[in-house]
Protein backbone atom coordinates (compact mmCIF):
# COMPACT_ATOMS: atom_id res chain seq x y z
CA UNK A 1 0.00 0.00 0.00
CA UNK A 2 1.28 3.41 -0.95
CA UNK A 3 1.10 6.12 1.68
CA UNK A 4 0.97 9.77 0.78
CA UNK A 5 2.53 12.56 2.77
CA UNK A 6 -0.58 13.41 4.75
CA UNK A 7 -1.12 9.77 5.79
CA UNK A 8 2.48 9.45 6.91
CA UNK A 9 2.21 12.69 8.81
CA UNK A 10 -0.96 11.50 10.57
CA UNK A 11 0.65 8.19 11.57
CA UNK A 12 3.62 10.08 12.95
CA UNK A 13 1.48 12.53 14.92
CA UNK A 14 -0.59 9.69 16.39
CA UNK A 15 2.58 7.86 17.34
CA UNK A 16 4.06 10.94 19.03
CA UNK A 17 0.89 11.79 20.93
CA UNK A 18 0.37 8.27 22.25
CA UNK A 19 4.01 7.65 23.22
CA UNK A 20 5.13 11.11 24.37
CA UNK A 21 5.68 10.09 27.98
CA UNK A 22 7.94 7.20 26.93
CA UNK A 23 9.96 9.57 24.77
CA UNK A 24 10.29 12.00 27.64
CA UNK A 25 11.61 9.26 29.92
CA UNK A 26 14.15 8.07 27.40
CA UNK A 27 15.36 11.65 26.86
CA UNK A 28 15.42 12.29 30.60
CA UNK A 29 17.51 9.19 31.21
CA UNK A 30 20.30 10.82 29.18
CA UNK A 31 20.08 14.48 30.09
CA UNK A 32 18.82 14.23 33.70
CA UNK A 33 17.06 17.56 33.58
CA UNK A 34 13.43 18.48 32.93
CA UNK A 35 13.93 21.39 30.58
CA UNK A 36 16.69 19.67 28.65
CA UNK A 37 14.59 16.51 28.29
CA UNK A 38 11.70 18.59 27.01
CA UNK A 39 13.97 20.34 24.52
CA UNK A 40 15.32 17.02 23.27
CA UNK A 41 11.84 15.57 22.71
CA UNK A 42 10.58 18.72 21.06
CA UNK A 43 13.55 19.09 18.74
CA UNK A 44 13.14 15.45 17.76
CA UNK A 45 9.46 16.05 17.00
CA UNK A 46 10.21 19.14 14.91
CA UNK A 47 12.82 17.24 12.96
CA UNK A 48 10.59 14.21 12.42
CA UNK A 49 7.66 16.32 11.21
CA UNK A 50 9.99 18.26 8.99
CA UNK A 51 11.38 15.15 7.34
CA UNK A 52 8.33 12.87 7.42
CA UNK A 53 8.24 12.90 3.62
CA UNK A 54 11.54 10.99 3.65
CA UNK A 55 10.07 8.12 5.67
CA UNK A 56 9.83 5.41 3.02
CA UNK A 57 7.95 2.69 4.82
CA UNK A 58 5.47 3.39 7.64
CA UNK A 59 6.41 0.01 9.16
CA UNK A 60 9.71 1.64 10.15
CA UNK A 61 8.02 4.59 11.84
CA UNK A 62 8.73 3.39 15.35
CA UNK A 63 12.47 2.78 14.90
CA UNK A 64 12.79 5.81 12.63
CA UNK A 65 11.52 8.08 15.37
CA UNK A 66 13.70 6.42 18.00
CA UNK A 67 16.66 7.11 15.78
CA UNK A 68 15.86 10.81 15.56
CA UNK A 69 15.22 11.02 19.28
CA UNK A 70 18.47 9.26 20.15
CA UNK A 71 20.41 11.53 17.80
CA UNK A 72 18.89 14.56 19.50
CA UNK A 73 19.74 13.15 22.91
CA UNK A 74 23.29 12.55 21.75
CA UNK A 75 23.61 16.08 20.37
CA UNK A 76 22.50 17.39 23.70
CA UNK A 77 24.90 15.11 25.48
CA UNK A 78 27.76 16.45 23.38
CA UNK A 79 26.75 20.07 23.72
CA UNK A 80 26.50 19.87 27.48
CA UNK A 81 29.66 17.82 27.86
CA UNK A 82 31.80 20.94 28.20
CA UNK A 83 29.46 22.54 30.69
CA UNK A 84 28.60 19.70 32.99
CA UNK A 85 30.62 16.91 34.53
CA UNK A 86 29.08 14.30 32.27
CA UNK A 87 32.39 12.77 31.32
CA UNK A 88 31.94 9.92 33.71
CA UNK A 89 28.76 8.92 32.01
CA UNK A 90 30.02 9.59 28.51
CA UNK A 91 33.29 7.80 28.48
CA UNK A 92 33.76 4.22 29.30
CA UNK A 93 34.31 4.09 32.97
CA UNK A 94 36.48 1.06 33.50
CA UNK A 95 35.09 -1.00 36.28
CA UNK A 96 38.54 -1.29 37.77
CA UNK A 97 38.46 2.45 38.52
CA UNK A 98 35.85 1.76 41.15
CA UNK A 99 36.74 0.91 44.67
CA UNK A 100 36.36 -2.86 44.68
CA UNK A 101 34.34 -2.56 47.87
CA UNK A 102 31.70 -0.35 46.24
CA UNK A 103 28.77 -2.06 44.60
CA UNK A 104 26.66 0.06 42.34
CA UNK A 105 22.93 -0.11 41.98
CA UNK A 106 22.12 -1.48 38.52
CA UNK A 107 20.45 1.70 37.28
CA UNK A 108 23.40 3.84 38.41
CA UNK A 109 25.72 1.39 36.73
CA UNK A 110 23.87 1.80 33.42
CA UNK A 111 24.51 5.56 33.54
CA UNK A 112 28.23 4.83 33.60
CA UNK A 113 28.23 3.00 30.30
CA UNK A 114 29.22 4.76 27.08
CA UNK A 115 26.43 6.43 25.13
CA UNK A 116 26.03 3.59 22.58
CA UNK A 117 26.06 0.95 25.30
CA UNK A 118 23.50 2.72 27.46
CA UNK A 119 21.33 3.09 24.41
CA UNK A 120 21.36 -0.61 23.61
CA UNK A 121 20.57 -1.50 27.23
CA UNK A 122 17.75 1.02 27.56
CA UNK A 123 16.14 0.09 24.26
CA UNK A 124 16.38 -3.62 25.00
CA UNK A 125 15.25 -3.77 28.61
CA UNK A 126 13.23 -0.61 29.21
CA UNK A 127 11.72 0.08 25.81
CA UNK A 128 11.58 -3.64 25.04
CA UNK A 129 12.73 -3.45 21.46
CA UNK A 130 13.90 -6.47 19.53
CA UNK A 131 17.57 -6.59 18.61
CA UNK A 132 16.70 -6.05 14.93
CA UNK A 133 14.73 -2.96 15.90
CA UNK A 134 17.64 -1.67 17.97
CA UNK A 135 19.87 -2.09 14.95
CA UNK A 136 17.49 0.07 12.90
CA UNK A 137 17.03 2.62 15.65
CA UNK A 138 20.76 3.09 16.18
CA UNK A 139 21.80 2.77 12.56
CA UNK A 140 24.27 -0.07 13.05
CA UNK A 141 24.13 -3.71 12.02
CA UNK A 142 22.74 -6.52 14.10
CA UNK A 143 26.11 -7.96 15.05
CA UNK A 144 27.27 -4.62 16.42
CA UNK A 145 24.13 -4.46 18.56
CA UNK A 146 24.80 -7.93 19.89
CA UNK A 147 28.41 -7.23 20.73
CA UNK A 148 27.53 -3.90 22.37
CA UNK A 149 24.90 -5.56 24.47
CA UNK A 150 27.26 -8.33 25.45
CA UNK A 151 29.99 -5.90 26.48
CA UNK A 152 27.53 -3.68 28.32
CA UNK A 153 26.15 -6.57 30.33
CA UNK A 154 29.63 -7.73 31.17
CA UNK A 155 30.51 -4.26 32.49
CA UNK A 156 27.27 -4.07 34.42
CA UNK A 157 28.05 -7.40 36.06
CA UNK A 158 31.45 -6.15 37.16
CA UNK A 159 30.06 -2.85 38.42
CA UNK A 160 27.20 -4.33 40.38
CA UNK A 161 29.10 -7.41 41.42
CA UNK A 162 26.14 -9.58 40.68
CA UNK A 163 25.19 -12.22 38.24
CA UNK A 164 22.37 -10.35 36.58
CA UNK A 165 20.42 -12.60 34.35
CA UNK A 166 19.53 -10.51 31.34
CA UNK A 167 17.15 -12.95 29.78
CA UNK A 168 13.65 -11.71 30.31
CA UNK B 1 12.95 -10.82 34.86
CA UNK B 2 15.64 -10.54 37.49
CA UNK B 3 14.60 -8.34 40.46
CA UNK B 4 17.52 -5.97 39.83
CA UNK B 5 16.18 -5.30 36.35
CA UNK B 6 12.67 -4.73 37.69
CA UNK B 7 14.15 -2.24 40.09
CA UNK B 8 16.19 -0.48 37.41
CA UNK B 9 13.17 -0.32 35.15
CA UNK B 10 11.18 1.35 37.88
CA UNK B 11 13.94 3.92 38.36
CA UNK B 12 13.95 4.52 34.61
CA UNK B 13 10.18 4.93 34.45
CA UNK B 14 9.81 7.14 37.50
CA UNK B 15 10.46 10.65 36.04
CA UNK B 16 7.20 12.39 35.18
CA UNK B 17 7.01 14.97 32.39
CA UNK B 18 6.41 18.50 33.71
CA UNK B 19 2.99 20.09 33.42
CA UNK B 20 3.50 21.99 30.20
CA UNK B 21 4.88 18.99 28.38
CA UNK B 22 1.86 18.06 26.23
CA UNK B 23 1.42 21.67 25.19
CA UNK B 24 5.07 21.72 24.21
CA UNK B 25 4.65 18.54 22.19
CA UNK B 26 1.78 20.05 20.24
CA UNK B 27 3.73 23.22 19.67
CA UNK B 28 6.65 21.18 18.34
CA UNK B 29 4.32 19.36 15.93
CA UNK B 30 3.13 22.70 14.57
CA UNK B 31 6.69 23.96 14.29
CA UNK B 32 7.74 20.82 12.41
CA UNK B 33 4.81 21.14 10.01
CA UNK B 34 5.82 24.72 9.26
CA UNK B 35 9.46 23.95 8.56
CA UNK B 36 8.52 20.99 6.35
CA UNK B 37 6.18 23.12 4.27
CA UNK B 38 8.88 25.74 3.89
CA UNK B 39 11.43 23.15 2.87
CA UNK B 40 9.17 21.41 0.38
CA UNK B 41 8.13 24.71 -1.19
CA UNK B 42 11.73 25.80 -1.46
CA UNK B 43 12.64 22.47 -3.00
CA UNK B 44 9.82 22.60 -5.56
CA UNK B 45 10.76 26.02 -6.81
CA UNK B 46 14.37 24.91 -6.92
CA UNK B 47 13.99 21.84 -9.06
CA UNK B 48 12.37 23.90 -11.77
CA UNK B 49 14.73 26.84 -11.47
CA UNK B 50 18.10 25.22 -11.19
CA UNK B 51 18.65 21.54 -11.54
CA UNK B 52 21.79 20.57 -9.68
CA UNK B 53 23.61 23.81 -9.98
CA UNK B 54 25.59 25.07 -7.03
CA UNK B 55 25.17 28.70 -7.75
CA UNK B 56 23.25 31.73 -6.65
CA UNK B 57 20.48 33.33 -8.59
CA UNK B 58 19.94 36.93 -7.80
CA UNK B 59 16.74 38.60 -8.83
CA UNK B 60 16.91 42.31 -8.47
CA UNK B 61 13.99 44.26 -9.85
CA UNK B 62 14.71 42.75 -13.21
CA UNK B 63 11.68 40.75 -14.28
CA UNK B 64 8.32 42.37 -14.99
CA UNK B 65 6.56 39.92 -12.65
CA UNK B 66 8.95 40.85 -9.92
CA UNK B 67 8.28 44.54 -10.39
CA UNK B 68 4.59 43.79 -10.30
CA UNK B 69 4.92 41.81 -7.12
CA UNK B 70 6.86 44.63 -5.55
CA UNK B 71 4.21 47.17 -6.37
CA UNK B 72 1.80 45.05 -4.36
CA UNK B 73 3.75 45.73 -1.18
CA UNK B 74 1.79 47.87 1.24
CA UNK B 75 2.67 51.49 0.85
CA UNK B 76 3.43 53.95 3.59
CA UNK B 77 1.56 57.11 2.93
CA UNK B 78 1.90 57.71 -0.74
CA UNK B 79 5.63 57.09 -0.88
CA UNK B 80 7.87 55.42 1.63
CA UNK B 81 7.76 51.68 1.76
CA UNK B 82 9.61 48.52 2.53
CA UNK B 83 10.11 46.44 -0.57
CA UNK B 84 11.92 43.28 -1.52
CA UNK B 85 15.35 44.30 -2.67
CA UNK B 86 16.68 40.82 -3.33
CA UNK B 87 15.04 37.45 -3.61
CA UNK B 88 16.72 34.18 -4.39
CA UNK B 89 16.80 30.52 -3.64
CA UNK B 90 19.88 28.40 -3.95
CA UNK B 91 20.85 24.83 -3.40
CA UNK B 92 24.35 23.95 -2.47
CA UNK B 93 25.83 20.72 -1.14
CA UNK B 94 23.64 19.92 1.83
CA UNK B 95 22.10 23.38 2.04
CA UNK B 96 18.88 25.01 0.92
CA UNK B 97 18.75 28.78 0.94
CA UNK B 98 15.57 30.78 0.66
CA UNK B 99 16.18 34.48 0.95
CA UNK B 100 13.96 37.52 0.69
CA UNK B 101 15.69 40.71 1.74
CA UNK B 102 13.91 43.97 2.46
CA UNK B 103 14.99 47.46 1.60
CA UNK B 104 13.64 50.93 2.13
CA UNK B 105 12.71 53.32 -0.63
CA UNK B 106 10.91 56.58 -1.23
CA UNK B 107 11.39 57.76 2.32
CA UNK B 108 12.64 61.07 1.00
CA UNK B 109 15.82 60.48 2.93
CA UNK B 110 18.51 58.80 0.90
CA UNK B 111 21.04 58.68 3.71
CA UNK B 112 18.54 56.75 5.83
CA UNK B 113 17.79 54.31 3.03
CA UNK B 114 21.44 53.71 2.33
CA UNK B 115 22.29 53.16 5.96
CA UNK B 116 19.44 50.77 6.70
CA UNK B 117 19.76 48.86 3.44
CA UNK B 118 23.50 48.39 3.82
CA UNK B 119 23.07 47.29 7.41
CA UNK B 120 20.49 44.66 6.56
CA UNK B 121 22.50 43.26 3.69
CA UNK B 122 25.68 43.05 5.76
CA UNK B 123 24.02 41.41 8.74
CA UNK B 124 22.08 38.84 6.79
CA UNK B 125 24.96 38.05 4.46
CA UNK B 126 27.29 37.40 7.40
CA UNK B 127 24.79 34.90 8.82
CA UNK B 128 24.29 33.23 5.46
CA UNK B 129 28.04 32.92 4.90
CA UNK B 130 28.49 31.35 8.29
CA UNK B 131 25.60 28.96 7.79
CA UNK B 132 26.87 28.00 4.38
CA UNK B 133 30.32 27.23 5.70
CA UNK B 134 28.90 25.12 8.50
CA UNK B 135 26.64 23.25 6.10
CA UNK B 136 29.62 22.56 3.85
CA UNK B 137 31.62 21.14 6.75
CA UNK B 138 28.75 18.90 7.84
CA UNK B 139 28.18 17.73 4.30
CA UNK B 140 31.88 16.91 3.82
CA UNK B 141 31.95 15.06 7.13
CA UNK B 142 28.82 13.16 6.15
CA UNK B 143 30.34 12.01 2.88
CA UNK B 144 33.71 11.29 4.46
CA UNK B 145 32.05 8.93 6.94
CA UNK B 146 30.38 7.02 4.11
CA UNK B 147 26.93 8.65 4.17
CA UNK B 148 24.65 8.27 1.19
CA UNK B 149 24.08 11.71 -0.42
CA UNK B 150 20.51 10.72 -1.32
CA UNK B 151 19.60 10.27 2.35
CA UNK B 152 21.06 13.55 3.52
CA UNK B 153 18.61 16.03 4.99
CA UNK B 154 19.92 19.42 3.92
CA UNK B 155 20.23 22.35 6.28
CA UNK B 156 17.54 24.90 5.50
CA UNK B 157 18.21 28.61 5.90
CA UNK B 158 15.37 31.03 5.40
CA UNK B 159 15.70 34.79 5.53
CA UNK B 160 12.68 37.01 5.24
CA UNK B 161 10.95 40.00 6.71
CA UNK B 162 7.64 41.24 7.94
CA UNK B 163 6.37 44.81 7.97
CA UNK B 164 4.91 45.41 11.41
CA UNK B 165 3.80 49.00 11.33
CA UNK B 166 3.69 51.91 8.97
CA UNK B 167 2.09 55.26 9.50
CA UNK B 168 2.35 58.41 11.54
CA UNK B 169 5.91 58.95 10.51
CA UNK B 170 7.20 55.56 11.63
CA UNK B 171 8.09 52.48 9.74
CA UNK B 172 8.74 49.24 11.62
CA UNK B 173 9.75 45.85 10.23
CA UNK B 174 11.52 42.73 11.44
CA UNK B 175 14.08 40.75 9.47
CA UNK B 176 14.32 37.08 10.49
CA UNK B 177 16.86 34.43 9.66
CA UNK B 178 15.85 30.86 10.49
CA UNK B 179 18.24 27.93 10.46
CA UNK B 180 17.00 24.40 10.72
CA UNK B 181 19.61 21.84 11.60
CA UNK B 182 20.10 19.66 14.67
CA UNK B 183 18.03 22.39 16.29
CA UNK B 184 15.92 25.09 14.73
CA UNK B 185 17.04 28.55 15.63
CA UNK B 186 15.75 31.92 14.68
CA UNK B 187 17.53 35.24 14.71
CA UNK B 188 15.83 38.56 14.16
CA UNK B 189 16.73 42.17 13.54
CA UNK B 190 13.93 44.62 14.07
CA UNK B 191 14.10 48.09 12.52
CA UNK B 192 11.94 51.01 13.48
CA UNK B 193 12.80 54.27 11.80
CA UNK B 194 11.50 57.76 12.36
CA UNK B 195 10.85 59.04 8.86
CA UNK B 196 11.02 62.67 9.91
CA UNK B 197 14.49 62.49 11.43
CA UNK B 198 15.85 59.44 9.65
CA UNK B 199 16.96 58.03 12.99
CA UNK B 200 16.28 54.66 14.56
CA UNK B 201 13.51 54.96 17.10
CA UNK B 202 14.43 53.91 20.64
CA UNK B 203 12.22 52.77 23.48
CA UNK B 204 13.27 55.92 25.30
CA UNK B 205 11.82 58.02 22.46
CA UNK B 206 8.49 56.26 22.83
CA UNK B 207 8.21 55.74 26.58
CA UNK B 208 10.22 58.58 28.07
CA UNK B 209 12.97 58.63 30.68
CA UNK B 210 11.44 55.86 32.77
CA UNK B 211 11.29 53.50 29.81
CA UNK B 212 13.11 50.68 31.55
CA UNK B 213 10.88 50.70 34.59
CA UNK B 214 7.78 50.91 32.41
CA UNK B 215 8.82 47.97 30.27
CA UNK B 216 10.07 45.86 33.19
CA UNK B 217 6.84 46.29 35.14
CA UNK B 218 4.74 45.40 32.13
CA UNK B 219 6.85 42.39 31.14
CA UNK B 220 6.82 41.02 34.70
CA UNK B 221 3.07 41.39 34.87
CA UNK B 222 2.61 39.64 31.53
CA UNK B 223 4.98 36.82 32.48
CA UNK B 224 2.96 36.26 35.66
CA UNK B 225 -0.20 36.23 33.58
CA UNK B 226 1.12 33.81 30.99
CA UNK B 227 2.60 31.53 33.63
CA UNK B 228 -0.94 30.72 34.77
CA UNK B 229 -1.23 28.53 31.71
CA UNK B 230 0.66 25.34 32.57
CA UNK B 231 1.81 25.05 28.94
CA UNK B 232 4.01 28.10 29.48
CA UNK B 233 7.15 28.22 31.51
CA UNK B 234 9.74 30.92 32.16
CA UNK B 235 13.10 30.73 33.86
CA UNK B 236 12.54 31.62 37.49
CA UNK B 237 15.92 31.09 39.10
CA UNK B 238 15.36 27.39 39.76
CA UNK B 239 18.15 25.17 38.52
CA UNK B 240 20.46 28.18 38.71
CA UNK B 241 18.99 29.77 35.60
CA UNK B 242 18.13 33.36 36.30
CA UNK B 243 14.74 34.52 35.14
CA UNK B 244 13.72 37.89 33.75
CA UNK B 245 14.96 40.83 35.83
CA UNK B 246 15.34 43.73 33.45
CA UNK B 247 15.51 44.47 29.76
CA UNK B 248 18.85 45.24 28.18
CA UNK B 249 19.79 48.64 26.76
CA UNK B 250 19.44 47.49 23.20
CA UNK B 251 16.51 45.13 23.75
CA UNK B 252 15.02 44.55 20.31
CA UNK B 253 11.49 45.77 19.65
CA UNK B 254 9.17 46.72 16.84
CA UNK B 255 5.97 48.72 16.61
CA UNK B 256 2.82 46.66 16.67
CA UNK B 257 -0.26 47.37 14.56
CA UNK B 258 -1.58 49.74 17.22
CA UNK B 259 1.69 51.65 17.30
CA UNK B 260 2.61 50.21 20.69
CA UNK B 261 6.17 48.94 21.05
CA UNK B 262 6.51 45.15 21.21
CA UNK B 263 9.72 44.01 22.93
CA UNK B 264 11.29 40.74 21.82
CA UNK B 265 13.34 38.17 23.69
CA UNK B 266 15.44 35.59 21.92
CA UNK B 267 14.95 31.86 22.34
CA UNK B 268 16.40 30.83 25.70
CA UNK B 269 16.73 34.42 26.88
CA UNK B 270 13.98 34.27 29.48
CA UNK B 271 12.36 30.87 28.87
CA UNK B 272 13.18 27.32 27.80
CA UNK B 273 13.75 26.77 24.10
CA UNK B 274 10.34 25.30 23.41
CA UNK B 275 8.75 28.66 24.28
CA UNK B 276 10.43 30.18 21.24
CA UNK B 277 10.81 33.92 20.75
CA UNK B 278 8.89 35.80 23.41
CA UNK B 279 7.12 39.08 22.64
CA UNK B 280 5.44 41.56 24.94
CA UNK B 281 3.38 44.52 23.83
CA UNK B 282 3.92 47.56 26.03
CA UNK B 283 0.95 49.95 26.11
CA UNK B 284 2.00 53.53 25.42
CA UNK B 285 -0.40 54.90 28.01
CA UNK B 286 -2.33 58.05 27.34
Amino acid sequence: MKYDLQQKRQLLVDHILSRQTDFYRLAFSYVKNQDAAMDVVQEAIVKALEKVDTLREPAYLKTWFYRILINEAMNHFRRSRDLLPYDDALNDQPASALDPGTRLDLYDAIQRLSFPEQTVVKLRFFEELKLEEIAQATGVNLNTVKSRLYKALKKLRTMTGEEIDHAS
Amino acid sequence: MHPDWEHAKQAYRSPQPPEGFSGGVEEAIRRGDRTRRRRLTARRSLTTALAACACFVLLVNASPTFAQAVSGVPVLGPLARVFTVAEYTAEDDGLLLDVRLPGLENTGNEALEERVNAEITTRVQALLDEAQQRAQEEWDAYLATGGNPADYAPAVITAGYEVKYQGEGYLSFVVTVTQVRATASEQFFPYTVDLATGEDVTLRDLLGEDWKETVNASVKEQIAQRSQDPANSYWDGSGGIQGFTSIRDGQPFYLGVDGNPVVMFEEYEIAPGYMGIQEFEIPLGE
